[in-house]
């Protein structure tokens, strides 16, 4: 199993008072496979993938990732997890925007302990592999499209082997056919790469072809398919 | 690419915005320069001040001052007794004297003009210009003349134990050629004023006469003052034997081991000499004239802390816009597997690019203008040792008529401050530019420690 979350409960104190984003939730999701969470807005799904990716620490349960509880991991040590065991792709790309895509991915090479000498040729490697031609890979940001921004973001996340992929709306910004591109990619990698995915979604049609979807109301999981 | 090179791309990623802060913060650190060369010149010349004249005492014999007054020079038993008083490390010791035409064979260089007739109205002429004169004999041998000289112009001999004594601005007297007087021996040798020498047309080894013995001219020296140059230096003991005046002295000046201990001096040099002699300090006037200076080296000082703060308000401000500006890319680095340390160094680095081209340019505009500014400080703040200033011949403490003792040395060169760039100058200037990169980072630090990751899940 790669990854499993047991009764997961995360409470912020606003100036209302107390808001449970997640109410004890639990799943899980085996290697290789390409799970969805979808969900209203405020249903819990940004709070749920923080906590996947140790961005956030929960208020109670435990986040099983290769039997390591990251839940109970030190700052310190969730910084290091986030650098090998998780590649995030995010609805805005965030790419750093004064880096060319190949300087993007080897800086993601670099914080997973990389040496220096080996980065720019798994960069190229990885950019080649989502579909980025040499010339666009020496382009800042600003110069790519969405869909070739979000095609640097995967090859990111991809740097340096993770368990899990995380992406949040990763199609959000993308027009149809693009954003169809992009699903088709990271389907193909969680079958090649034989890595876990995970994608909070707002697209159904999206969620429907993955090999398992989950959705969120008020910080619980309700439904369940697959 | 590191980190380290990632901070330094970054300070250049908008060159606009980086362009004016690097003017504003090269700004500061010109002045910063500026200051501290204003500051340490203004202090080494206090240090100067202080270190030359403020540990000397004059010591004059009771009612005699340069070539002034009446009384008895100091005797050889009272020079000993300043010699051998504590905390005395030196004595320089002087007798003047003046010289008629029948003492020597040189005619004088100065005129006697209105002043020396007012001087002599009391000599009456007899037509003979080359009787004795009444006024260098001290011994009252002027009794046995039968009548006073002409009014003529003389020649001022000094009979010293320091040569340099005599330098108007107090360090070594200078020699245009030649070489000066062992002042300790009582051989026949003398140094010549340039202005006399070239009035009788001498050059070093040429002979004279004077008190009736043929006088070896050693060297020329010049001083730039027109009264000394027409005078005559020679080994004390020399005049004193020439002029039958046996261990007398009519100046002495003793320096003391230490600022601190000149007033304690000062007190046991009175209590053994009692009213033979008359025994000032130039301690207190030195401090005076010296105040001005000090006040130059505290604006400086604030000047320098100013500068420091405000060139690292500049880089703070800037820091915190970009850490606020780039929250989000920070967030990012800080998701993908970016430490906070590495995250800061990068900051860091990026500020400390900016505040090290500025420190290039603003340390050599520094230098480049730190002259004028010291000029213009010390020029300024001159109104004050002025008053001080002024104090006319009298006042003065030489052994010559009308020469500047130690007081009016000091004052003479007060406004010449020379500016100096020194290695120390130099690193205290880059350590106060890693300061302002450092103390301009620190607030950034924070901020950057303080974004949650979690935050690029944010949708805009």
């Amino acid at each position: 199993m790669s990854l499993e979350v047991k009764d997961l409960t995360k409470t912020y104190n606003a100036s209302h008072g107390k808001v449970t984003a997640l109410d004890s939730v639990s799943f899980s999701v085996s290697t290789g496979e390409f799970a969805s969470i979808i969900g209203k807005s405020g249903s819990g799904k940004s709070t749920l993938l923080s906590l996947l990716g140790a961005l956030d620490t929960p208020t109670k349960g435990e986040i099983h990732v290769d039997d390591i509880n990251i839940a109970r991991l030190s700052p310190h040590k969730q910084t290091a997890y986030r650098a090998k065991k998780i590649g995030f792709v995010f609805q805005q790309y965030n790419l750093i925007p004064n880096l060319s895509a190949l300087e993007n991915v080897m800086l993601a090479l670099e914080f997973g302990g990389m040496r220096a000498s080996e980065r720019k040729e798994r960069a190229r490697e990885l950019l080649t592999a989502v579909g980025l031609e040499p010339d666009q890979q020496l382009r800042k940001p600003a110069k790519l499209s969405g869909g070739q921004q979000q095609r640097v973001s995967i090859a990111r996340a991809l740097a340096n082997k993770p368990a899990v992929i995380l992406a949040d709306e990763p199609t959000g910004n993308l027009d149809s056919e693009t954003g169809k591109k992009i699903f088709d990619l990271l389907h193909d990698l969680s079958r090649t790469e034989k890595t876990t995915i995970i994608a909070v979604t707002h697209d159904l049609d999206i969620a429907g072809k993955t090999d398992r979807t989950y959705m969120l109301k008020d910080g619980k999981i309700t439904t369940k398919r697959g | 690419m590191n980190v380290v090179s990632r901070g330094i791309r970054n300070a250049l990623r908008s060159p606009l915005r980086s362009g004016a802060i690097v003017i504003m913060l090269a700004i500061s650190i010109t002045l910063i320069v500026a200051m501290l060369v204003a500051r340490s010149s203004v202090n080494a010349k206090i240090e100067e001040v202080k270190g030359s004249t403020a540990n000397q005492i004059t010591i004059n014999p009771a009612g005699i001052r340069g070539g002034f007054g009446g009384g008895d020079p100091l005797t050889a038993e009272q020079v000993t007794t300043v010699t051998s008083t504590a905390h005395i490390g030196s004595v320089a010791s002087t007798l003047t004297d003046q010289a008629g035409t029948d003492d020597t064979n040189l005619t004088p260089s100065l005129e006697l003009g209105s002043f020396g007739q007012r001087m002599q109205r009391f000599e009456t002429s007899t037509g003979d210009s080359n009787g004795p004169t009444d006024v260098i004999q001290g011994d009252g041998s002027s009794d046995s003349a039968p009548a006073r000289p002409a009014r003529t112009p003389r020649t001022t001999i000094t009979g010293t134990t320091d040569a340099n004594s005599i330098a108007s601005d107090g360090s070594t007297l200078t020699l245009t050629s030649g070489a000066t007087v062992d002042s300790t021996s009582s051989d026949l040798v003398a140094l010549v004023g340039k202005t006399l020498a070239e009035k009788n047309s001498l050059s070093v080894g040429s002979t004279f006469t004077l008190y009736g013995k043929t006088f070896t001219v050693n060297g020329i020296y010049e001083t730039g003052n027109t009264f000394q140059d027409s005078g005559i230096v020679v080994p004390l003991a020399t005049l004193q034997t020439a002029t039958e005046q046996p261990g007398a002295v009519t100046s002495a000046v003793a320096t003391v081991d230490s600022s601190e201990n000149v007033t304690a001096t000062v007190s046991a040099l009175k209590t053994a000499l009692g009213d033979k002699a008359d025994i000032t300090s130039s301690a207190e006037q030195a401090e005076t004239s010296v105040a001005s200076l000090r006040s130059i080296s505290s604006l400086a000082t604030t000047g320098v802390v100013g500068a420091t703060i405000a060139g690292a308000v500049i880089v703070l401000l800037t820091m915190t816009m970009i850490v606020r500006e780039r929250r989000r890319e920070i967030g990012v680095i800080k998701a993908i597997g970016g430490t906070t340390s590495k995250v800061i160094t990068q900051f860091v680095t990026e500020a400390l690019t900016l505040t090290l081209v500025s420190g290039v340019i603003g340390i050599a505009l520094g230098i480049f203008v730190s002259g004028s500014i010291t000029d213009g400080l010390v020029t300024s703040a001159s109104a004050a040792p002025k008053t001080t200033q002024g104090q006319g011949p009298m006042a003065s403490a030489g052994g010559m008529r009308g020469t500047g003792g130690p007081t009016q040395r000091f004052n003479q060169g007060l406004q010449q401050v020379t500016s100096t760039v020194t290695p120390q100058i130099f690193m205290g200037a880059a350590g106060i530019t890693l300061l302002i990169a450092i103390l301009g980072s620190a607030l950034p630090a924070y901020l950057i420690a303080r974004v949650r990751p979690a935050e690029v899940l944010r949708t805009e």
